[in-house]
């Protein structure tokens, strides 16, 4: 065989190999979003039935209640691109938590058996949903590492791969909401 | 559970009359023992003195070898009976006294079925023992543990046998109070302890006799362990912030390589150490505060797994 022959085969086998851990990475985060999609389509579900339950005890947080039910109705919108869902999730947590720590506030609802069977599932849904958050950011930064990383950006560019973002994890979900102290008050 | 300084004020009070007691055989043992190795050694060496001229070097290698494991073995059987009532009568009330649920079965070891399970380490063991073997329940946790030495046979082209050990050192097995399928496996961090960050970070990407690597999201622990597992998203279900910092926490206290696994419902723990647990000191006091120390301590890091790691802490899912 000739050299340059040789080489051109070598060549040929790197550029396979880079499109092919390209394609790998991309699929990895598709795949790792849409179980972080499922979850977050289970915390959904979980929603309405928790605002029944608490919409007759709590009269000065009607707006936090009519809030997330909207912010569920958005969500349940077909179409929405990755990026949208990731906002969506960050407003939806923000208000679930706003709402658990209101309940704190009523004695009567703390105490209520279907209240407390929804923390505990909403509980369990965050749970998954933060570990499924954290697998999905792990395969973006690969992904968008080797987006700009030499050689492969090259690649990547022309196969018209963008960066995608990430979820943002809160200073409080690393440190991790302890469930049981929760209830001990 | 109690702390370590309660326990060894129950060892030094409660414990006192029997050590005082153990002391006298101590000392007993301690004379016969050096009498018989003085008198072992010259006689082995006096032998092999007189046939010295008709021996080549080989076979005084061979003479060295019997002598070791000649005194190893004349060791063992001098000190059986003080060491098992050493265990009788020390660290058996040790245990119940950490928590009654607690039984503690001096000759056996945890099972082999277990270490296989725990895949912790990728080659089967030809040959295990171990001993000091813990069980019972602790907050309804189920908890095991024991002294365990897993070891791999070889053989040479010649035929020549020779043993390599596996695993030696402290192996716990207790229930995890997370509902979970998959497997995931932690591991030390010797790939890139060792290559640094490029190409020990490519060489466990590529470890074929593991499953998937997956990356942490906590530096310092990615230091210190690699992880394999099955799913990406359940291992960090798992793998929490918060339980990443107490591995960490725990590694640190132990000061020994550690390896953990999750699988089936279980959590698993390989701690290495070269020395066995509960071995009585000969040479020295056991009302020395160190030695005391070390019993304590030991058994106290092993059982304390359930409020360290906080297994006792039983989530919604699994109610």
């Amino acid at each position: 065989m000739s050299t340059p022959l040789i080489i051109l085969i070598v060549i040929a086998i790197i550029l396979i190999l880079m499109y092919n851990s390209l394609v790998a990475k991309k699929n990895q985060v598709d795949n790792i979003f849409a179980s972080v999609d499922t979850q977050l389509k289970k915390r959904y579900n979980l929603i309405p039935n928790l605002v029944a339950s608490v919409s007759k005890y709590m009269d000065h947080e009607k707006s936090l209640l009519e809030e997330v039910t909207k912010l569920r109705s958005e969500a349940n919108k077909p179409n929405l691109s990755e990026k949208e869902k990731i906002d969506l999730d960050a407003k939806i947590t923000k208000t679930l938590g706003s709402i658990m720590i209101a309940v704190e506030n009523y004695p009567d609802l703390k105490a209520n058996e279907n209240v407390m069977h929804l923390q505990r599932s909403l509980n369990e849904v965050e749970e998954q949903i933060a570990a499924a958050r954290r697998a999905y950011n792990q395969a973006v930064t690969d992904y968008n590492n080797t987006l700009e990383m030499i050689p492969t950006n090259f690649m990547a560019s022309m196969m018209g791969y963008k960066p995608k973002d990430v979820f943002v994890i809160s200073e409080a979900e690393r440190k991790n909401v302890n469930v049981s102290e929760l209830f001990a008050k | 559970m109690k702390t370590i300084s309660e326990l060894t004020d129950f060892y030094y009070k409660t414990l006192y009359p029997v050590l005082q007691e153990l002391e006298k055989d101590r000392e007993a043992v301690k004379n016969r023992i050096i009498k018989i190795g003085i008198f072992y050694t010259l006689v082995v060496f006096g032998i092999a003195f007189s046939i010295f001229k008709y021996l080549d070097f080989e076979v005084f290698v061979y003479i060295v070898i019997f002598y070791i494991a000649g005194w190893a073995w004349i060791y063992k059987f001098l000190i059986s009976d003080y060491a098992s009532d050493f265990k009788q009568k020390i660290i058996a009330p040790l245990i119940k006294e950490i928590d009654e649920n607690l039984d503690y079965l001096p000759d056996l070891h945890i099972p082999l079925a277990n270490f296989n399970r725990s895949k912790l380490f990728t080659s089967r063991p030809d040959r295990v023992s171990g001993n000091d073997y813990v069980r019972g329940k602790i907050d309804n946790i189920e908890i095991a543990f024991s002294d365990f030495h897993a070891e791999k046979k070889h053989k040479d082209s010649k035929g020549r046998e020779s043993w390599s050990t596996i695993f030696q050192g402290l192996f716990i097995v207790s229930d995890f109070h997370k509902k979970f399928h998959g497997e995931t496996v932690i591991l030390p961090d010797s790939a890139q302890s060792l290559f640094g960050d490029l190409i020990g970070g490519w060489l466990q990407a590529n470890n074929f006799s593991r499953k998937q690597l997956i990356k942490m999201d906590n530096v310092n622990f990615e230091k210190e362990f690699v992880v394999y597992g099955t799913d990406q998203i359940e291992a960090r279900y798992i793998l929490t912030h918060t339980l990443m910092q107490k591995l960490l926490n725990y590694k640190k206290k132990t000061k020994h390589p550690i390896y953990v696994s999750f699988i089936k419902g279980k959590i698993y723990m390989a701690i290495e150490y070269n020395d066995d647990m509960f071995e009585p000191s000969v040479f020295h006091s056991l009302l020395n505060y160190k030695i005391a120390m070390t019993y304590v301590s030991t058994l106290h890091l092993a059982i304390g797994i359930v409020e360290e790691l906080k297994l006792n802490q039983k989530l919604w899912s699994k109610v």
